[in-house]
């Protein structure tokens, strides 16, 4: 057998073979519903244990796959959850799904936050627009063990009030006293009350401690570029500082080589990367 | 704290050699803004430059589409405006105390007199003000980019 079949002759879910999921629920994240939550159920079987920043591919049936990382769980009720945005043929489709409807799933896949290095430490969070949802798990951890890191700065950057996600988890962690909670926007309107501007101002003003922090980013590249050069700036060491790429992906699994980027194949290697381990890359185009 | 150690622990003047901290300390005074009050208003002569303490500012432009529209928020360690340093010393913007806000406030003349008299402080200054305004231009640029719209 190649690696192709090997791949393709695993369990469904693992391999190339989606598992049957439903949709349990579904919930809008933006008035316009162009952002949504999805509750997912498996079929059969339990949910499979998945680790902060890992993702799945999403199947809608006849249309095709996208890679979506895990926005959260609810251990109770047997579920994971995805936050999608919908911007092409795939997404759009999986906007129309209404709960109780199929969808495949495969996964998890790829590589995770590194709590364990953030253990102890300050830990800065540097969100930009959908960027949010892969790490919403690591919020999620963080207000189950406060004892877990010793401050955590959620820095949120979005376009508008209305684009800003999870508004209902953002109140409930801004209420933690361990937890600071930053919302940005680029164009705020006459009733906003927080922050307008760039995300990266609030990585130059927060509190945290340069020289014992350990950063995690997520959002459009030229938004971590930036916030890159801010950490550096405050003196955070490359080799803590944690960026989570995004690369058009097929089979998720390190066979079709469709997510190459550099000396990296992203589902596998990535989307979670050390800084210092990708800086020769991270602003060359057309790699 | 009095107005040499606010000035001393704030951003702005970070890098700054003690004689020239002194120097600016001469120009300062200490203020406060209620919610609501104007630090700056759109066309009125430039005449104070404000280091914010604590509290948070708006900068904001009248008579858009969008009504009194905020352009960026400041506070804590931020500076608020520029438009005194260069001709014709008018306010571009205006900049409303949102929060009540503390301020060390420098009078604009006390202030060209001292960085025309003396290099270093002209040069502390103006190398203050030029990160400043790097730093919105480049903040100004990614809004204006639009990184969180639709691809
Ligand atoms: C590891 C990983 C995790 C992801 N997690 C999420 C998530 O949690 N939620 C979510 O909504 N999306 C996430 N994405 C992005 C998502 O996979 C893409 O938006 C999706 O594949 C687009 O497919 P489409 O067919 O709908 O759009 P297409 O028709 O393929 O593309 C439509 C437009 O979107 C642009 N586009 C496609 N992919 C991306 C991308 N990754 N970033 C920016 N622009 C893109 C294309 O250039 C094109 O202009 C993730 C991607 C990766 C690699
Ligand atoms: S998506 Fe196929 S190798 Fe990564």
């Amino acid at each position: 057998m190649d690696s192709l079949e090997q791949a393709a002759a695993g369990r469904p879910g693992e391999g190339l073979v989606p598992a049957p999921w439903r949709i349990a629920a579904r919930r809008e994240e933006i008035a316009d519903g162009s952002v949504f939550t999805w509750s997912v159920r498996p079929e059969a079987g339990e949910v499979p244990i998945y680790r902060p920043g890992q993702f799945n591919m999403l199947y809608a049936f006849g249309v095709g796959e996208v890679p979506i990382s895990i926005s959260g769980d609810g251990a109770a009720s047997g579920t994971l959850m995805h936050t999608l945005r919908a911007v092409g043929r795939v997404t759009r489709a999986m906007q129309n799904l209404k709960e109780g409807d199929a969808i495949g799933v495969r996964g998890p896949f790829g590589t995770a936050w590194p709590l364990e290095t953030a253990r102890g430490r300050d830990l800065i969070l540097v969100a930009g627009g959908i960027g949010l949802a892969p790490l919403r798990p690591v919020m999620c951890h963080a207000m189950r063990n406060p004892e877990a890191f010793r401050r955590v700065f959620l820095l949120i950057g979005c376009r508008d009030p209305q684009s800003e996600l999870f508004r209902d988890d953002v109140i409930a962690w801004s209420r933690r006293p361990h937890l600071q909670v930053e919302v940005t926007v680029d164009r705020g309107g006459p009733a906003w009350r927080g922050h307008v501007g760039v995300v990266t101002k609030r990585v130059q003003r927060a509190d945290f401690d340069p020289s014992d922090a350990v950063a995690f980013l997520c959002g459009p590249e030229p938004m971590m570029r930036f916030a890159v050069l801010a950490l550096q700036q405050r003196g955070v060491s490359d080799d803590r500082i944690f960026v989570s790429m995004e690369r058009n992906m097929q089979c998720g699994i390190g066979t079709c080589g469709h997510c190459q980027w550099g000396r990296y194949l992203m589902c596998r290697d990535g989307p979670v990367l050390r800084y210092d381990e990708i800086a020769d890359i991270f602003d060359v185009r057309e790699l | 704290m009095d107005l040499a150690d606010q000035l001393a622990h704030h951003a702005f003047c970070a890098d700054m050699a003690p004689p020239v901290r002194e120097r600016l300390v001469a120009c300062a005074r200490e203020e406060r803004f209620e919610p609501g009050a104007f630090l700056l208003r759109q066309n009125a002569p430039a005449a104070t430059f404000y280091l914010i303490l604590d509290g948070q500012v708006e900068i904001k432009i009248a008579g858009t589409a969008v009504g009194h529209a905020p352009l960026e928020t400041l506070g804590k360690d931020d500076a608020v405006g520029w438009s005194w340093f260069l001709p014709p010393h008018r306010w571009h913007f205006d900049a409303v105390a949102r929060a009540t806000t503390h301020v060390l406030a420098f009078d604009a003349d006390c202030l060209r007199q001292a960085m025309q008299a003396d290099s270093a402080v002209g040069y502390a200054i103006t190398r203050g003000l030029l990160e400043v305004v790097v730093q919105r231009l480049q903040a100004a640029r990614m809004q204006l980019s639009d990184l969180y719209g639709q691809p």
